[in-house]
C-alpha cells in the first residue's frame, strides 16, 4: 500500500460528506476502501459522520476482511443514534456468522455483541448459539465474551435462552483461551446478579488448575481471581491448590505473580502447619521482591500491596529491607510508598541502616519527600523505644542544618516523641527553642508552643517565648490560637507569678470577646471557669497526665486489613480502600434508553431537565414548593440522631467576602424563613438548598430590618448525613439598614460528614462583624441530592430490582396526595431527577415505575401506585441503602404535593 | 473491566481512543489529562499511575513520550492493566517498526484493528504479536527512523522506564522490507541496568543488577532456539538474607536472587545445563528477567571532595576513575551534583588536554551537570568547581550538596559476568545460516556516592 493513513484527515474545500458519498458508491474497490478508511478518520475525530450510514452500510457484503472490519467499527460506534437503519445490518451479519471462514463468524458475533440495539440483539441468539459450539476455538472463545456482552444488555434474554449452561460448558473446553474467556464472562455476569450463578466447585477448580498451565498470561490472571473466591475444605487441599499455583511466581507477567500471591496468602489462611507457612513465605519473597524490578509503574502498584502484605505477614520481607532504599531515580510516588514499607519493617536489628537512609533523604531536594523522611524518622523512635535515643539525635543534627521546612517538620514529630517517652528526652527542648523564631508552620508553631506549656518547669523563659507569641495571637490560624491559650493556662498553673498572669488575661480577653472562633471561644470560657472557681480542680483538669500514644505505623485496623488482603492485586489494594468505597456502577450515566413506548410527555420532560433545574427545584409547579419549615408528618428523622455539638464542630471560619451580583427571578416562590427577624435581633435569614446544573447551591436571602448596617457574613455548617458544606466562601455584600441581598452558596458534599444515622438535620450558624453568632436548622430533602444521571435503562432496572432482596423494598402510603395527571407528575419528577422508566395500569390504578440516583451513587427504584384524581398515593422503594429511605420519603412527600 | 483505552501525546491530544463498553463518558481522556497535569497530592506533584476521579479509574503508563491509559469502573487487577498497556506499546512498535505520535497517526487503522483483537469487550485476548499476524490484515505503513525530529523533551519519559527501552532495532517485524524478502535475523541483547550507592568513605552500601535478556527475532518459519547460559549459574541464596555476602564472597560462579521466564520458554534441560530451549515468537520480549545483589566490581567510582575557601566561598572536586578493561569505552556519561542552593556562581576548571567534556551549572535546581562523550576503561578523569556563595554557609556543606549521582552506558559489558555461552538455531537446511547479533550492555540505573 501506498501513501499515509494520515491524508484521510486533510479535509477538501468541496462539501466532504457528499464527496465521501460518492465515494462510498464508487465500484472500484480500492476507492471505497479508502473512502471507509476516511470515514473512519472523521469517525475518530469526532466528526458526524453518522448521515453516510447507508453508504457504509452497503460496503458490509464484502470478502474483504480488512474494508468488513472497518464497517463493523462504524456500525458499532453509530448502531445507537440510527436504530431503524442498523436493521439493515442484520441480515448481513447473520449471514456473516456462517461463512466458512472462522475469522468472518467470530467477526460477526463480536460486533452484534458490542451495538446496543433491541433488533440486533434479537438477532443475535441464533448465531451465538451456534458460535458457542462452533468447531473453531477462535470463535468459541469470542462467543463466551459475546454473552457477557448480551447480559449486559438484556440479561433475562441470557437466562432463557440457556447461554449460561452453555458457558460453563465452555470451562471444561479443550482449549485454554476458551476457558480463560468463560471464566471471565462466568464472572462478570455472577457480579452483577444476586443469585448464585458461577461458584467454584472442587470439580471446577481441578479443571480451571489444568487449564492454568497452559493458557495465556492473560487468561492466567482470569482463572487466578476466579479461584480466588474458592474457599478450600480443608488445610490439605488449601495445600494442594497452594502447590498447583506457586510455579505461577515464576512468571514474567507482574500481574500473574499478583494474583497468584493473592491466591496463596488465601490459602494459607487455612493452611495449619507453621513449617509450610515459613516455606511459602520464603518463596513468595524472591517474587515479591522482582516486582520491584519493572517499571515504576508496577512498582507502585506492588509497593501498595507489599504495604498491605507485611502488616499482616511482617516475617514474609523481614530481610529484605535494603531493597526498599529509595533509588535515586525512582518516581516521587514510589519514593513515598517505600518510604511506608521501610518503617513498617524497621526493626532493632536494621535501625542504623535505616536511619542512615532516612537522613540522607532528609537532605535531598524534593520538599515533600523530606518531609517524610525527617517525619519517618520520627515514627521510627515511636515504634521502636530501643532506637528513640538514636532516632532523636538524627533529629537533632539534621534540626541543625537549619533548612526551615527540615526544622518545622523535626518539632512535629518531636512532640510526638515526647508524648510517647514522657520524661526522658526533654534535655532536648533548649535546642528546639532556638528554632523558635523561624517556624512559620500552623503545625509546627502548634507543637512548639505545646511543648513550652506542657514542660513550662523545666524552661526559665518559658513566659517570654510565649509571650513572643501572644503579640500576633489574633493572626494566629485557630490550630495555634488553641494551643497557645491551653499552654497559657499551663504556664500559669505551674508559675503563678505576676508575668503569667498578665499573659492569662490577655489571652482569655483575645479569646472570649476578640475572636470569631466559637471553638476557641468556647475552650477559653472552661478555662475561664474553672480557673475563677476552683484553681486546684483547674490543675487537676488541666495538668492531668496524658495517655501515652503509640506507635502509628500499622495504621489499618484488621477488619479493613483483613478485606484489603482479600482484595491484593485488585485497585483497592492500591487505594487501601474497600472496593465499594469506588466502584459505583453508573451505567445510565451515558446510556440512554432506546424504548419505542416512551411516552411523549415525559420525554419532553425528560430532555428539558436542566432547564428546569436551573430554575431551582419547586418549580415545575408552584404548589410543590418544598418549605423546610413545614411540619413533615410521616416518618421524622431517627430519633437516635444525637444532636452534635455545633460549636465543636465550627472551626476554622474562614473566607474573603466578594458581593455577589445574582440576579433574582420574581416567578420563583419565596424562600422559606429560617431565623426570623424577631430572633435575629432585626437580621431575617431565608434560605433552601436548590439543585441547579447538577451541582447543589444554598439558595439564601439576607433582610437587614436592624438600625445598624451589617457586614462581614460568615457561614458554618454543622456536620450532616452528606456532609454538605460551602465550597466556597459567602459572599454577601455590606446591608444598610432596610436593604437585602440575595447569595448563591455552591455547596459541596461528603466534606464533613456526620456519621450517625441518616438524619435531614442541617445545622446552619451565620456570623457578622455586628450580631452574636446565629444558629438555626434548616433540612436536607433528599431530592436535592438526586443527580441528572439517574435514569436507568429498562433492562437494569429489572435486574437492579431483582438483584435486592425483598427486605429492601419498603412502601408508604401518603393518603393525601392526588394525582390529576400521570404526564405532569412524570414531567415534575423528572425536573427533580426522578426519572420514567415504565408505566402499567392494573384495574383502575396506574403504576409507575421510576429511578433516581441518591448522593454516593445509591440508587433508588421507585413503585407509585396511584388512581388518577383520587386522594392516596402509595410509594414503594427498593434501595440497596434502606437506612436512606425515610430520608427519601421525606423528599417523595414534598415532591409529590 | 476495561471502559477504555486510549493514548494521549504530551501535549494531551488523542491520538487514539476506543470504547469498549461505554459506561465511562467520552471526555474522560480530558478529565484524565487534566488531572495528571496539574497533580497536586499529599505526597508529590507527580501523578501516580493509578487513580480515581468521580468512580472512574485512571490507569497509565508513559512509553516512548505517549501516555499510554486505561479507564475503569470496577476493582480490576491494576498489575494486570499497566501489564497490558506496556504490552500494547509493544505489539505496536513491533509492527510500526517505529512507536510515536508519528507512526501511530499515519497507522490509525492498523492500530484500531489491533486493539480489537487485543481487547474484547474490556477483556484483554492475546498481546502476542505471533499470532495477532493470523487475525490482522492491515499493512503498517513504516516511517523512517531516521527522518525523525528528535525526541526532545520526550526522552525525559524514557529514562524513567527501568527496563531497558528496547533495542536499537527499528524494523518493523510484520512488514516486507522494499526488494521482497527478509533478512534472516536474530538479536539477543543482555541489558544490565545497574545501581550502586556509595557511602561517604566509598564503601558500598547497596548495589544491584536488574537484568534482561531481550530477543527480537526475524526469522522466518520459527525456528527452535537454545540459548546456554553459564554453566555455574545458580539460583536463589537459599535461606537468610540475599545480602548475605558470606555465602557468595569467592569463586566465580554467578548467583541469581531470583529471575522469571517468557511463557514461551522451555526450561526442561535447564536445571541439568543451564540451557534455554524456546520457539521464540515473532517481536520482542523479553526471554528471561533476572535480579542479583550479588557482590560485583562497579564499574565507576567516583569521589568528591569540598574543601572551604573563606566565608563565601568553596572549591569542589570531582573525580571518576572506571574500572573495567581497557578495550571497552563507556559513553554518554552525565554527572550530576547539587550544590548549596544560596551557590550563586561556580567557574570549571577541566584537567589540561581533557576532550568532549561539558559542564554547566543549572541555576535553576542549583545543579552541577558533568557530561563526558566517552571514558576508556582504565581511566581517571577529575573537575574542579569554585563555589561562591551569597551568604555563609551553615554548620557543615557536605550536608547541602551532593549527593553525586551518574548515568552511563557501557556497550559489551556487564557486571553480572551472566553469559549466553551459546545461541543455536534449529538448522531447516545446511545453506541456512541467518545472522545472530548477541550484545552486552549495562547502564546506571541509581549510581550514587554520597557526601
Amino acid at each position: 500500500m501506498s501513501g499515509h493513513d494520515s491524508k484521510y484527515f486533510s479535509t477538501t474545500k468541496k462539501g466532504e460528506i457528499p464527496e465521501l458519498k460518492d465515494e462510498l458508491n464508487s465500484q472500484y474497490k480500492d476507492k471505497k476502501k479508502d473512502a471507509v478508511k476516511k470515514v473512519i478518520a472523521a469517525m475518530t475525530v469526532g466528526k458526524d459522520v453518522s448521515s453516510l450510514f447507508t453508504d457504509v452500510v452497503n460496503c458490509m457484503q464484502t470478502e474483504n476482511l480488512e474494508l468488513k472490519k472497518l464497517v463493523y467499527l462504524y456500525l458499532i460506534n453509530y448502531a445507537k443514534s440510527q436504530p431503524d437503519l442498523a436493521i439493515l445490518a442484520v441480515n448481513t451479519f447473520v449471514k456473516d456468522s456462517q461463512d466458512p471462514n472462522p475469522l468472518i463468524r467470530a467477526l460477526a458475533v463480536r460486533t452484534m455483541g458490542c451495538i446496543r440495539v433491541d433488533k440486533i440483539t434479537e438477532y443475535l441468539c441464533d448465531p451465538l448459539q451456534r458460535c458457542l459450539k462452533d468447531d473453531d476455538p477462535y470463535v468459541r472463545k469470542t462467543a463466551a465474551i459475546c454473552v457477557a456482552k448480551l447480559y449486559d444488555i438484556n440479561a433475562e434474554l441470557v437466562e432463557d435462552r440457556g447461554f449460561l449452561d452453555t458457558l460453563k460448558d465452555l470451562i471444561s473446553d479443550n482449549n485454554p483461551m476458551v476457558v480463560a474467556n468463560a471464566v471471565a464472562a462466568l464472572a462478570e455476569i455472577q457480579e452483577s446478579s444476586s443469585r448464585p450463578i458461577f461458584e467454584v466447585t472442587s470439580h471446577t477448580l481441578s479443571k480451571l488448575l489444568t487449564a492454568l498451565n497452559e493458557c495465556t498470561e492473560w487468561g492466567q490472571v482470569f482463572i487466578l481471581d476466579a479461584l480466588s473466591k474458592y474457599k478450600a475444605a480443608d488445610a490439605r487441599e488449601a495445600e494442594n491448590i497452594v502447590e498447583r499455583v506457586t510455579p505461577r511466581l515464576q512468571h514474567a507477567n507482574c500481574a500473574v505473580v499478583l494474583s497468584a500471591v493473592k491466591m496463596i496468602l488465601q490459602q494459607m489462611e487455612l493452611i495449619i502447619s507453621t513449617d509450610v507457612v515459613r516455606n511459602l513465605c520464603k518463596k513468595m519473597a524472591p517474587p515479591l521482591v522482582t516486582l520491584l524490578s519493572a517499571e515504576p509503574e508496577i512498582q507502585y502498584v506492588a509497593l501498595r500491596n507489599i504495604n498491605l502484605i507485611v502488616q499482616k505477614r511482617p516475617t514474609i520481607l523481614a530481610h529484605e529491607i535494603k531493597v526498599f532504599f529509595c533509588k535515586y531515580n525512582d518516581p516521587i510516588y514510589v519514593k513515598m510508598e517505600k518510604l511506608e514499607i521501610m518503617i513498617k519493617l524497621a526493626s532493632d536489628r536494621n535501625i542504623d541502616q535505616v536511619l542512615l537512609e532516612f537522613k540522607e533523604y532528609a537532605t535531598e531536594v524534593d520538599v515533600d519527600f523530606v518531609r517524610k523522611a525527617v517525619r519517618a524518622i520520627g515514627r521510627c523512635a515511636i515504634k521502636l523505644e530501643r532506637a528513640a535515643e538514636r532516632c532523636i539525635s538524627v533529629l537533632l543534627e539534621l534540626i541543625k542544618i537549619k533548612v526551615n521546612y527540615v526544622v518545622q517538620e523535626a518539632i512535629i514529630v518531636i512532640k510526638d516523641i515526647f508524648r510517647r517517652y514522657p520524661n526522658t528526652y526533654e534535655s532536648i527542648i533548649a535546642t528546639l527553642c532556638e528554632s523558635l523564631d523561624t517556624l512559620d508552620e500552623p503545625e509546627a508553631k502548634a507543637s512548639m508552643i505545646w511543648i513550652i506549656g506542657e514542660y513550662a518547669e523545666r524552661i526559665d523563659n518559658a513566659d517570654e517565648l510565649l509571650e513572643s507569641f501572644l503579640e500576633s495571637f489574633p493572626e494566629e490560624p485557630p490550630l495555634v490560637q488553641l494551643q497557645l491559650l491551653t499552654a497559657t493556662v499551663k504556664l500559669f498553673l505551674k508559675k503563678p507569678t505576676e508575668g503569667p498572669q498578665q499573659m492569662i488575661q490577655v489571652v482569655l480577653n483575645n479569646a472570649t470577646v476578640e475572636t470569631d472562633n466559637p471553638d476557641l471561644r468556647d475552650r477559653a470560657y472552661i478555662y475561664w471557669r474553672l480557673l475563677s472557681t476552683d484553681p486546684e480542680a483547674a490543675k487537676d483538669v488541666v495538668l492531668a497526665e496524658k495517655p501515652v500514644i503509640s506507635d502509628d505505623s500499622n495504621q489499618l485496623d484488621s477488619s479493613l486489613l483483613d478485606e484489603l488482603l482479600a482484595n491484593i492485586a485488585t485497585l483497592a489494594s492500591v487505594y487501601h480502600k474497600p472496593p465499594d468505597a469506588f466502584v459505583t456502577r453508573a451505567k445510565s450515566a451515558v446510556q440512554r434508553p432506546e424504548e419505542e413506548e416512551y411516552p411523549d410527555g415525559s420525554e419532553t420532560g425528560y430532555s428539558e431537565t436542566p432547564s428546569h433545574a436551573t430554575d431551582a427545584v419547586p418549580s415545575a409547579s408552584g404548589s410543590a414548593s418544598a418549605a423546610p419549615t413545614r411540619q413533615v408528618p410521616v416518618s421524622p428523622p431517627p430519633a437516635a440522631a444525637p444532636v452534635p455539638d455545633l460549636l465543636g464542630d465550627l472551626i476554622g471560619l474562614d473566607g474573603a467576602l466578594v458581593p455577589v451580583e445574582e440576579p433574582m427571578t420574581p416567578s420563583r416562590p419565596p424562600l422559606p424563613v429560617l431565623l426570623p427577624a424577631s430572633t435575629g435581633q432585626g437580621l431575617q435569614i431565608s434560605a433552601q438548598l436548590v439543585r441547579r446544573d447538577g451541582q447543589i447551591f444554598y439558595s439564601m436571602l439576607f433582610e437587614n430590618n436592624s438600625q445598624v448596617p451589617l457586614d462581614g457574613f460568615m457561614i458554618q455548617f454543622n456536620k450532616n448525613t452528606f456532609g454538605l458544606a460551602p465550597s466556597s466562601p459567602l459572599q454577601v455584600p455590606q446591608l444598610l439598614p432596610g436593604s437585602s441581598a440575595m447569595a448563591l452558596l455552591p455547596m459541596a458534599m461528603f466534606q464533613h460528614v456526620f456519621s450517625g444515622p441518616p438524619s435531614t438535620l442541617l445545622q446552619v450558624a451565620i456570623k457578622n462583624n455586628q450580631q452574636p453568632v446565629w444558629y438555626f436548622n434548616d433540612k436536607l430533602s433528599l431530592h436535592i441530592f438526586f443527580t441528572e444521571d439517574g435514569k436507568m435503562e429498562r433492562a437494569n432496572f429489572l435486574e437492579t430490582w431483582k438483584s435486592l432482596p425483598d427486605s429492601n423494598e419498603i412502601s408508604k402510603d401518603f393518603p393525601t396526595h392526588v394525582i390529576k395527571s400521570m404526564d405532569a407528575t412524570i414531567e415534575h419528577l423528572a425536573a427533580s431527577n426522578v426519572f420514567f422508566i415504565a408505566k402499567r395500569r392494573n384495574m383502575n390504578q396506574e403504576v409507575l415505575y421510576l429511578s433516581a440516583k441518591g448522593p454516593r451513587g445509591i440508587p433508588f427504584l421507585i413503585e407509585i401506585t396511584a388512581v388518577v384524581g383520587t386522594p392516596g398515593v402509595k410509594c414503594a422503594v427498593k434501595t440497596p441503602n434502606p437506612e436512606m429511605v425515610p430520608l427519601f420519603f421525606e423528599g417523595v412527600d414534598a415532591l409529590l404535593k | 473491566m476495561i471502559s477504555q483505552f486510549f493514548v494521549l501525546s504530551q501535549r494531551g491530544d488523542n491520538i487514539v481512543f476506543r470504547d469498549y463498553r461505554g459506561e465511562v463518558q467520552k471526555g474522560s481522556a480530558e478529565i484524565f489529562f487534566r488531572k495528571v497535569k496539574f497533580w497536586k497530592g499529599d505526597e508529590g506533584e507527580e501523578a501516580p499511575p493509578v487513580f480515581n476521579v468521580d468512580g472512574v479509574n485512571y490507569i497509565h503508563v508513559k512509553v516512548a513520550g505517549l501516555l499510554f491509559v486505561a479507564t475503569t469502573r470496577v476493582n480490576i487487577s491494576p498489575s494486570l492493566i499497566l501489564e497490558l498497556l506496556q504490552r500494547i506499546a509493544r505489539v505496536i512498535k513491533d509492527y510500526l517498526g517505529v512507536l510515536n505520535e508519528d507512526s501511530l497517526r499515519k497507522n490509525f487503522v492498523l492500530v484500531y484493528e489491533l486493539l480489537d483483537e487485543v481487547i474484547d469487550f474490556g477483556y484483554p485476548q492475546t498481546t502476542s504479536t505471533e499470532v495477532l499476524k493470523s487475525y490482522v490484515f492491515n499493512e503498517p505503513i513504516v516511517v523512517d527512523a531516521g527522518r525523525l525530529p528528535p525526541l526532545g523533551p520526550a526522552a525525559m519519559f524514557m529514562q524513567g522506564t527501568k527496563r531497558m527501552p528496547g533495542t536499537a532495532v527499528t524494523k518493523s517485524v510484520v512488514a516486507n522490507e522494499p526488494g521482497g524478502r527478509k533478512r534472516e535475523e536474530i538479536f539477543v541483547d543482555i541489558i544490565e541496568k545497574i545501581s550502586v550507592t556509595f557511602s561517604s568513605s566509598g564503601y558500598i552500601l547497596t548495589s544491584e543488577i536488574d537484568g534482561t535478556i531481550q530477543m527480537k527475532s526475524y526469522l522466518t518459519g520459527n525456528p527452535e532456539i537454545r540459548l546456554a547460559l553459564n554453566e555455574d549459574l545458580t539460583i536463589g541464596r537459599g535461606g537468610g538474607s540475599i545480602y548475605d555476602y558470606a555465602s557468595s564472597a569467592g569463586g566465580g560462579a554467578v548467583i541469581l536472587d531470583d529471575c522469571n521466564f517468557h511463557e514461551s520458554v522451555h526450561l526442561d534441560s535447564f536445571d541439568l545445563d543451564r540451557t534455554l530451549t524456546l520457539v521464540p515468537p515473532d517481536g520482542e520480549f523479553s526471554v528471561m528477567n533476572y535480579r542479583t545483589t550479588q557482590e560485583f566490581k562497579p564499574p565507576f567510582r567516583v569521589n568528591a571532595f569540598i574543601e572551604e575557601a573563606g566565608a563565601f566561598k568553596a572549591e569542589v572536586t570531582l573525580k571518576v576513575r572506571a574500572d573495567f578493561a581497557s578495550s571497552v569505552t563507556a559513553n554518554t556519561i552525565l554527572i550530576s551534583m547539587p550544590f548549596p542552593a544560596y551557590t550563586t556562581r561556580v567557574s570549571f576548571e577541566l584537567e589540561p588536554g581533557a576532550v568532549g567534556n561539558t559542564t554547566d551549572f543549572k541555576e535553576s535546581n542549583k545543579r552541577l551537570e558533568w557530561g563526558l562523550k566517552k571514558i576508556v576503561g582504565g581511566s581517571e578523569h577529575t573537575l574542579r568547581a569554585k563555589l561562591t556563595f551569597s551568604q555563609e554557609f551553615h554548620v557543615n556543606i557536605t550536608r547541602e550538596a551532593g549527593p553525586v549521582s551518574m548515568t552511563f552506558t557501557i556497550p559489551m559489558y556487564n557486571a553480572s559476568r551472566l553469559q549466553v555461552r551459546y545461541l543455536q538455531i534449529a538448522k531447516k537446511s545446511k545453506t541456512y545460516n541467518p545472522y545472530r547479533w548477541v550484545r552486552y550492555v549495562s547502564q546506571a540505573n541509581s549510581y550514587v556516592a554520597r557526601l
